[in-house]
């Protein structure tokens, strides 16, 4: 207990000229969970990819085991008994399970595959941690919770007793969540060290056994969790001030419904149903906060308002007029405007000037184009403007967007979503990857339109997030709308509806968290799916 | 001379098919490795004119046919070096890298060869593989033609499917290329190393280009032509897609090639009311359909034609 | 932070088309065409996107110079020879101006579908296409000339945009390789061409010579520079580039722009992406056809077995030289005129294969790729710093 497993020492890592870490310190003793905080760009990423052979530090010392070691590939870290469970899952879809760990473990046959002897193995390993994974099973037919265990499995296939975790509870259930955790503690008691990434104090605080908090790069606290450790301390670790943004004084009177849902159904891009009867209203001058675990229908919800994808059946109401029809382009002019998810990859042309990129939705608009030619002049100003008023930090509106910060592309697309006074606005996890800084702007922003007037549905997977700028909040779990609620009813409440339970009283919940130890829950979102939506419901009773 | 339904039309139709399908099918087999891996290698027409030079020459000026051989398959494992570099490496645009690499290919083999033979009356030849006699086999009426009258490069491309279908699916190299093609990032992350694996798919195919364009000078012809390879990199290409990247059904789609340039041949030589070159431009045809058949229906890889570099989104 | 939002929040949220008061003041000082002074700006900002691709053809030549020097040729000698092969005199000037206008067409034609990120490698076709639709309106529709001429026109354009389209519905709904299509195409065509002039389209008093009867010589483009075969037809093609600069700043070219760049944010837009597959195959084929109609009637006069040679393979080298730009693809146009003219001259004289030009031309894009992406990483890693 006492050897450390892992001793990081004066770590500094830049990438050119701006520091991702500093001088970092880090300590991970055997049989215990290490929680690493810090907000979004803090460093705690960087610094475990340094461990983990992905970069190389520009200066410090790593010690495992208290011997000094460098480490130059993943592959060094695999040999040194480091596993690593990255935020997005690096496993191949199209492989099996037993295919995704035999690439990470040599062969005994070599150059041949020696297919059975991993199977088996992966069986006795799956029993022995309770991971109830089935070796043939394809990844792609795996829910999120699943997959995520076959990543815990191929470290533990690799020989790691050092395991790090990157968000590992991001996308998963408040229930899948659990069942994470007590994974996490057979793992502690068996001696392994973990290291915890997250962003999210509660669960710091519920499994961590010690923290050590990034700020900007720099190690800003390090303590042992106790039941003394409150979440405020460690709040102003981590971001330096008190700050939970207060938005008080919101609640405004709300006007009629500005567009009406009901019964929509749509397949997702590998034909299996994604929305499966959603009914919902948005109205006028209000947030509605559309939570939910990732990939229960909430991408292709959006995209079918939009119009670029189509709905099967059901309808859509958009002040009086029936949506369903119109297409993309005629739904822009009636002022449905879309802040999309993934901003780099669908919201913006990375290569394009900002100029560009915020004309298009108008650039066939009178006020941009002529009768042959752009308005090149008033694209220029227009650019001009929005930066000013947007604080857009950037060389100016010839500048490309992809040179642009994540904060300052957000707000290119926020210039142009909300520039032209939108009617519906749809925001699909508007702050994601974002800074503080930059996370408080653009709910500012939503705020602000809502006092315009507009209706803002706003997807999000963070609760914090829903429940600070959301008037109603409705769940969304396996394709449908599972409630709305008000923010006065609470985040248990909100959190079994997005583990797609309906019947809540205290009672239940102690089950959920007792059971779930035995059986982890299939309410994951892949298998969600194919799953009959009671199902979860029943098998936890 | 009998009719198309004769006996004796299709013993050497089928045998024309067999022998012609060949350049078609080696190649196609060594850009299965590539695309698997996520490369598009549109620069097989180069490297086939390449391989076609380098086994001439290398035959020609050695006396030996293998020595040939050798020469093509290193030649196009040098060449295919140009295409790695820049879709790896430099991680530029695939299509544009392949032309590049096909109008290199092709000026850099006519030049070399005007450069070695200069203009001659009567073009250098070579002493072509001859077809092998299998004891018994051969005599055997209308199967022996068809099947064992071939010479050895033909048995090769036969060979080389199931060698192609044993590295892909049984060898840890094989799931490492899949994994590569499919989830770089993964790929990286369990220590792999994404930018060797695709080197390596990248040369592999190569030297089976450079194989297939040898069998056009030593095996088929015997002496180089500028355009002797006709598109058919490109249709190894084509060949690919159909297939779904499985060796096994990359036979039968190159058979199916194979096939109809041989049917053209025939017929051709038969002088069909048909004009020759409605029947020249047969494969060309067959490949459009065959390309809008499949192309919907077929799960590309999905990091295909997509540079990987560490660290990048 | 806060009251600027404010403030623009207020300012558009009056009016639902977003056109806040000071921004129509705005619209209205500023004439609605782009002045001269953002016409200049973009000519100095082609200028200085040229300096990549002269360093790459120098490199090519510097190469190619020194295969030359190992294979026994002076490689001084052998360029001072394409050079003078190229400007030596008024004939081979004009000679190399004569090349030039059907390059330049192609390569336009070529760089609107390259723009929209759609290959389309058969240039070769489609100017066949279009030369023979030409050449069969001149030769056997039975209309006066004046008739006749846009007539043929109209059927080249239509070959054009019928393969194009074709091929490119081939693509945005069948997901069919425009790659390899347009390539069959080619292969197709010279064996369509070699038909017709074999068969059906055979001059019948051209003692069995595979080629068409020519065209009336009152359709033949006239003579620009008396004495040479230079035509009207470089009038057309300055035109067409023009044409080209214009067309990138309006509403279809900024489409086919955004939709090269990234479909989804283009669907997202409002933007139909298939059809605008679809349309930019069709005017890219349509403008390679016009290619074909302008040497139809300006140099060849009739149909001979492999009309269009190897200038559709040379129109995407200078596609990409020029940048996709109009401007520069003029001038690389030209530049490999120079090239391809000089080229058949250094061949004659000097005993250079021909084929020469072709590895220039695939080390050309070989460096000029390398050199987009040696950008990249410069790019990507000034990203990261910020990202971090």
């Amino acid at each position: 207990m006492n050897r450390p497993l892992v001793r990081l020492s004066g770590i500094t890592k830049s990438f050119s000229e701006v520091p991702a870490n500093n001088s970092v310190d880090f300590t991970l003793y055997p049989g215990s969970v290490h929680g690493l905080l810090g907000e979004n760009g803090a460093g705690k990423t960087t610094l475990m990819n340094i461990l983990f052979g992905l970069y190389r530090p520009d200066s410090g010392k790593i010690f495992l085991r208290e011997k000094e070691t460098s480490i130059h590939s993943p592959l060094d870290a695999m040999k040194a008994g480091i596993g690593m469970v990255h935020q997005h899952f690096m496993l191949v879809r199209t492989l099996t399970v037993t295919e995704n760990i035999m690439l990470g473990v040599p062969s005994s046959k070599f150059p041949f595959l020696d297919s059975r002897r991993v199977r088996d193995d992966i069986v006795r390993l799956s029993e022995v941690y309770r991971l109830n994974v089935d070796p043939d099973a394809p990844v792609s037919g795996l829910s999120v919770g699943e997959q995520q265990r076959v990543e815990i499995l191929t470290a533990l296939f690799q020989g790691a007793d050092i395991l790090i975790l990157d968000e590992p509870t991001a996308v998963l259930t408040p229930g899948e969540s659990e069942d994470l955790f007590s994974i996490l503690r057979t793992l502690r008691d068996d001696g392994k060290g973990i290291v915890l990434i997250s962003h999210k104090l509660e669960e710091i605080l519920s499994i961590a056994d010690e923290v050590t908090i990034l700020r900007s790069g720099v190690v800003t606290g390090r303590t042992t969790v106790t039941a003394d450790t409150t979440k405020k301390e460690l709040t102003r670790m981590m971001v330096g001030r008190d700050v939970l943004f207060d938005f008080s004084g919101k609640k405004a009177p709300t006007g009629g419904v500005v567009l009406e849902i009901s019964g929509l159904k749509a397949r997702d891009d590998r034909g299996l149903s994604a929305l499966d009867g959603v009914s919902l209203d948005v109205r006028e001058g209000e947030i509605l906060g559309l939570a939910g675990v990732d990939g229960n229908g909430q991408k292709e919800l959006c995209q079918v308002i939009t119009g670029v994808r189509e709905s099967e059946s059901g309808t859509m109401v958009f002040d009086g007029i029936n949506l369903v029809p119109l297409s993309p382009k005629e739904r822009i002019r009636a002022g449905v405007r879309h802040i999309p998810e993934d901003r780099q990859r669908s919201g913006l042309v990375m290569n394009w000037d900002i100029r560009r990129n915020l004309i298009l939705k108008n650039y066939d608009s009178p006020k941009i184009s002529g009768p042959l030619l752009l308005k090149a002049a008033r694209i220029r100003e227009q650019a001009d403007e929005m930066i000013a008023a947007y604080a857009i930090k950037t060389q100016g509106g010839e500048e490309p967007v992809r040179n642009l910060s994540g904060g300052n592309q957000q707000k290119v697309i926020l210039a142009r979503e909300m520039g032209e006074n939108p009617r519906l606005l749809i925001a699909e996890h508007p702050t994601r990857g974002l800074d503080i800084g930059a996370t408080e702007y653009v709910r500012r922003c939503l705020l602000d339109r809502k006092a315009a007037g507009a209706a803002v549905l706003m997807v999000s997977a963070d609760l914090e997030e829903i429940f600070q700028i959301s008037d109603r909040i409705a769940v969304m779990y396996n394709g449908r709308i599972l409630g709305v609620v008000k923010p006065e009813e609470g985040r248990n409440r909100v959190g079994m509806l997005m583990a797609g339970i309906t019947d809540t009283n205290e009672d239940d919940r102690k089950r959920t968290a007792g059971t779930s130890a035995d059986a982890p829950s299939k309410s994951g979102r892949a298998a969600g799916n194919e799953l009959n939506p009671g199902e979860p419901e029943g098998e936890l009773r | 001379m009998s009719g198309i339904w004769s006996v004796d039309f299709l013993v050497s139709l089928l045998a024309g098919t067999l022998r012609i399908s060949t350049p078609i099918l080696i190649p196609a087999l060594g850009e299965i490795y590539t695309q698997r891996s996520g490369i598009l290698n549109l620069g097989v027409e180069g490297l086939m004119i390449m391989g076609a030079l380098c086994g001439f020459m290398g035959a020609f000026f050695s006396g030996s046919l293998w020595f040939g051989l050798f020469c093509a398959v290193l030649g196009g494992a040098v060449f295919s070096l140009i295409m790695g570099f820049l879709s790896i490496t430099v991680g530029a645009n695939q299509v544009i890298a392949g032309t590049a690499l096909t109008i290199l290919g092709t000026g850099f083999a006519s030049f070399i060869y005007r450069e070695a033979f200069g203009i001659r009356k009567l073009p250098p030849i070579v002493e072509t593989f001859q077809s092998i006699r299998f004891p018994i086999l051969s005599d055997i009426p209308v199967i022996g033609p068809i099947l064992f009258s071939h010479n050895i490069l033909v048995y090769l491309g036969w060979i080389l499917v199931f060698v192609t279908w044993i590295v892909l699916e049984k060898t840890v190299f094989g799931l490492k290329v899949k994994a590569v093609g499919e989830y770089p990032k993964a790929a990286d992350a369990k220590g792999i190393r994404v930018a060797l694996i695709r080197y390596a798919c990248v040369v592999i195919g190569g030297m089976y280009a450079g194989l297939g364009g040898a069998f056009m000078t030593l095996g088929f012809m015997d002496t180089y032509m500028d355009h002797m390879i006709a598109g058919r990199g490109f249709i190894a290409v084509s060949v690919v897609i159909f297939a779904r990247w499985d060796p096994r059904r990359a036979l039968w789609a190159a058979l199916l090639f194979g096939g109809a340039n041989a049917l053209q041949m025939r017929l051709q030589a038969m002088g069909m009311g048909v004009p020759p070159q409605f029947l020249l431009a047969l494969p060309y045809v067959l490949t459009i359909i065959v390309l809008v058949l499949v192309s919907k229906k077929v799960a590309f890889p999905s990091a295909f034609t997509v540079p990987y570099f560490r660290g990048d989104k | 932070m806060k009251p600027a939002l404010k403030k623009i929040a207020r300012a558009s949220g009056r009016s639902p088309s977003g056109t806040s008061s000071p921004m129509k003041q705005a619209s209205k000082k500023i004439a609605p065409i782009s002045g001269r002074a953002s016409f200049g700006k973009s000519f100095e900002a082609a200028a200085g996107r040229m300096w990549p691709s002269l360093i790459a053809v120098l490199l090519a030549l510097f190469l190619c110079g020194i295969l030359l020097a190992l294979t026994g040729h002076n490689p001084l000698r052998a360029y001072a020879t394409l050079l003078n092969g190229a400007f030596g005199n008024k004939n081979r000037f004009a000679e190399t101006l004569v090349k030039t206008v059907p390059i330049l067409i192609l390569a336009l034609g070529t760089s609107v579908a390259f723009r929209g990120k759609l290959w389309n490698i058969g240039g070769n076709g489609q100017y066949t296409a279009g030369a023979v639709a030409a050449v069969a309106v001149a030769v056997y529709v039975p209309l006066p000339i004046a008739l006749r001429i846009p007539l043929s026109l109209l059927a080249s354009l239509s070959a054009g945009i019928l393969i194009g389209g074709g091929l490119g519905l081939l693509r945005a709904k069948l997901n069919a390789n425009e790659v390899i299509t347009t390539l069959m195409v080619n292969y197709i065509m010279v064996q369509l061409l070699s038909w017709l002039v074999n068969g059906p389209m055979m001059d019948p008093e051209g003692f069995g010579f595979p080629q068409t009867p020519l065209v009336p010589e009152a359709m033949k483009l006239p003579i620009l520079l008396a004495g040479t075969r230079l035509h009207f037809g470089l009038i057309p093609a300055l035109l067409t580039a023009a044409a080209a600069f214009v067309f990138w700043r309006t509403r279809a070219g900024f489409r086919i722009d955004l939709v090269g760049e990234n479909p989804e944010v283009a669907a997202a837009s409002g933007v139909k992406v298939s059809k605008n597959i679809v349309a930019a195959m069709a005017l890219s084929a349509a403008v390679a056809a016009f290619a074909g109609w302008v040497d139809a009637f300006g140099l060849h006069g009739r149909l001979q077995e492999n009309l269009s040679g190897d200038l559709g393979t040379i129109a995407v080298v200078v596609a990409l030289l020029g940048g996709l730009n109009p401007v520069g693809i003029t001038a690389a146009s030209f530049f490999f005129s120079v090239l391809v003219v000089g080229g058949a001259t250094m061949q004659r004289f000097e005993g250079v294969p021909y084929s020469l030009v072709g590895i220039i031309q695939g080390l050309i894009i070989v460096f000029i790729i390398s050199r987009v992406v040696f950008d990249r990483f410069k790019e990507a890693r000034r990203v990261r710093n910020l990202v971090r």
